[in-house]
């Protein structure tokens, strides 16, 4: 005789059955946390400006454009010559610069020639060491 | 002698220059020991285990102990972890007592350090051995208690939770793994991403832009202090120190090392938890519970001894149920994924050389921390002036390396690196929790095989209560948690 507590699981849809379970959990915590903190979910969202004061814009949103750009090129050079780990090489160099001046306050010359150096010699130290010696795949 | 061939030159090399490295990102606020073990993995990929886990182990070390710097001398913990330091550190360094409240923090941290892993040693084969004996069942009710546990003892009960399944659905897509006995059908996503996610996301990419990018993205947001804020340290020595500080010192560093080491044991509940819940403890059973704050050397030794006790503690339920003990022991399971070592009950025992290795690195770790810090404060104090302008372009380089090269070159992995670097930021925003959801991620799928398998197996829910006498235990245990939860959020609420 079959018992409530029964279960038949169908294989075919074996990979259902957890996500269907977890989802429902998370659906119902989360309409949990919507309720018990809804006044402080309505302010936050009410709150105007949207960006809290001392938000450094330029320096978060420069510094997720630039990765874009950063991940575009790399895969684009090391299409272009593949299998030497140059993708990443040479995306690397202008990158680590542009971080490295985005992050700077003022731009005075010793600072930027350390910078120049830094965005050489770094990305050159870890290519050579992780694709030449160590045989690593770089894009 | 397997082991005397194994320790190498290299091996000590690794580890002592894991914990040098370790400590310079430690005492760099912002940075913290997951970051370090996390951009440094790719190093390990050439290295083979037992010299990959000395440097990433040393890192370990070095990154919870490196956090007391900026703590003592400028009131600002280097690490979550040091947190508690600050409050009596910090008074001490301004009465002119900066190099005593160092030294003692110092060799707190190696006490609760060498404490920790003494537990480790006696205690994680015994609970492997233990947990061989569990079937699906059980297995899925360990990774059940791991989460309830978790949410008791996050900030927020609720948000705890909340984030560790969020971390189990995300690790649910892509396909019902055949090798786990799954039917390898795809779910939670669209056809068109079935090229890319065929295995889901993959877990470093996904570690490294938690905790490598979002670190980034949130000091960028505040205006990237250039200088690190560290270029005022200076190490006051009126008061000289004295070993004889210790004096009268025995229970609070006792009771503060297995503090630690308890709340390592516990899933998802970081160091800061054990410095806190510590120090708290040692101002309690003070005489001079007022001198707390104030620049009570009490304090200090409370906080380092516990930050230091989680070490070995986090490594206990890794390397015995495969469950990590905190953030930085989740990234450790990625090394091992990567020389194709499962960890879970039978780790230590098919591995025994590699386990031992692991205890020399991690005692080698301890002592070359207590070495070098202790020797060599001042120096690192000028090293971690290096401006952050030039540092985080070069961690962001090494987060590319080590999500590109998981996977021997797939250049999807190098954006999921972005995309949880984002999701990571926006958790920091919107008051997520990082740890809980990475738990949740990486229990994931092993928990889909254990309940799905029981279910194929038994026939019957009930089975999760009947199956055995630990299966009630566990059950015991969840309620507990659950209990305590609830208890821990009303005595808040009052």
């Amino acid at each position: 005789m079959l018992s409530l507590f029964d279960v038949t699981v169908n294989f075919d849809r074996s990979h259902l059955i957890f996500p269907i379970l977890v989802s429902v959990v998370l659906a119902i915590l989360g309409s949990v946390i919507l309720v018990t903190r809804r006044t402080d979910i309505g302010a936050a969202l009410a709150a105007t400006p949207r960006w809290p004061a001392g938000t450094d814009k330029a320096r978060l949103f420069g510094t997720v454009a630039l990765t874009i750009i950063y991940f575009l090129a790399m895969e684009r050079i090391g299409k272009a010559i593949p299998n030497r780990g140059f993708g990443f090489l040479f995306a690397s160099m202008p990158f680590v610069l542009a971080i490295s001046l985005l992050y700077m306050h003022g731009l005075p010359r010793r600072r930027v020639i350390i910078a120049v150096l830094n965005a050489v010699i770094a990305p050159l130290v870890v290519w050579f060491i992780l694709s030449n010696l160590f045989n690593i795949s770089l894009p | 002698m397997d082991i005397l061939s194994d320790l190498t030159p290299l091996f000590f090399f690794l580890t002592i220059a894991g914990t040098f490295v370790g400590i310079i990102f430690g005492a760099i606020p912002g940075m913290t020991a997951t970051m370090a073990v996390a951009v440094c993995l790719p190093l390990t990929y050439s290295l083979g285990l037992i010299n990959g886990m000395a440097l990433l182990l040393g890192l370990y070390v070095g990154g919870i102990s490196g956090g007391l710097v900026p703590a003592i001398l400028l009131n600002i913990p280097g690490t979550p972890s040091s947190i508690t330091t600050t409050f009596d550190g910090y008074p001490m360094a301004q009465r002119g007592e900066g190099e005593r409240a160092l030294k003692l923090g110092i060799a707190a941290s190696l006490f609760g350090g060498m404490f920790s892993l003494l537990i480790l040693y006696l205690f994680a084969p015994a609970l492997a051995d233990f947990a061989i004996k569990f079937s699906y069942v059980e297995k899925f009710l360990i990774i059940f208690l791991a989460l309830t546990v978790m949410a008791a003892l996050s900030g927020n009960m609720l948000i705890g939770i909340f984030s560790g399944v969020l971390g189990m659905l995300i690790s649910l897509i892509g396909a019902y793994d055949v090798s786990d006995g799954g039917n390898g059908e795809y779910r939670l996503m669209f056809p068109f991403m079935e090229y890319y996610l065929d295995s889901g996301f993959s877990l470093l990419p996904v570690l490294i832009g938690l905790f490598g990018l979002s670190a980034i993205l949130i000091e960028a947001e505040q205006g990237v202090n250039e200088e690190s804020g560290l270029s005022g340290m200076e190490i006051s020595r009126s008061t000289p120190f004295r070993w004889s500080d210790f004096g009268g010192q025995f229970v609070n560093l006792f009771r503060s090392a297995s503090i630690g080491t308890f709340v390592g044991l516990l899933p998802g509940v970081g160091g800061s938890a054990a410095s806190v819940l510590s120090y708290s403890q040692a101002k309690t059973f003070s005489k001079t519970p007022d001198q707390f704050g104030k620049g009570n050397p009490s304090g200090v030794i409370a906080s380092e001894t516990a930050n230091n006790g989680l070490t070995g503690g986090a490594l206990i339920p890794l390397l015995s149920l495969g469950i990590p003990g905190d953030s930085t022991t989740a990234i450790l399971i990625g090394a091992f994924t990567l020389q194709g070592i499962q960890v879970g009950p039978l780790f230590i025992g098919q591995n025994m050389e590699t386990w031992n290795m692991m205890i020399i690195a991690m005692l080698v770790a301890n002592i070359a921390m207590f070495v070098i810090m202790f020797y060599a404060i001042r120096n690192i104090c000028k090293v971690v002036t290096v401006p952050k302008h030039l540092l985080f372009p070069v961690i962001l380089m090494m987060c590319v390396v080590g999500s590109y090269t998981i996977n021997y070159g797939i250049m999807f992995d190098v954006w999921t690196l972005l995309i949880f670097g984002l999701v990571g930021y926006l958790f920091h925003k919107i008051g997520l929790e990082v740890a809980p959801f990475i738990i949740g991620f990486i229990l994931g799928p092993s928990a889909e095989v254990y309940f799905v398998k029981s279910l194929e197996s038994y026939g019957n829910l009930t089975i999760f209560f009947t199956k055995s006498w630990i299966a009630l235990v566990l059950w015991v245990l969840i309620a507990a948690s659950i209990w305590l939860s609830v208890f821990v959020a009303r005595k808040a609420r009052v």
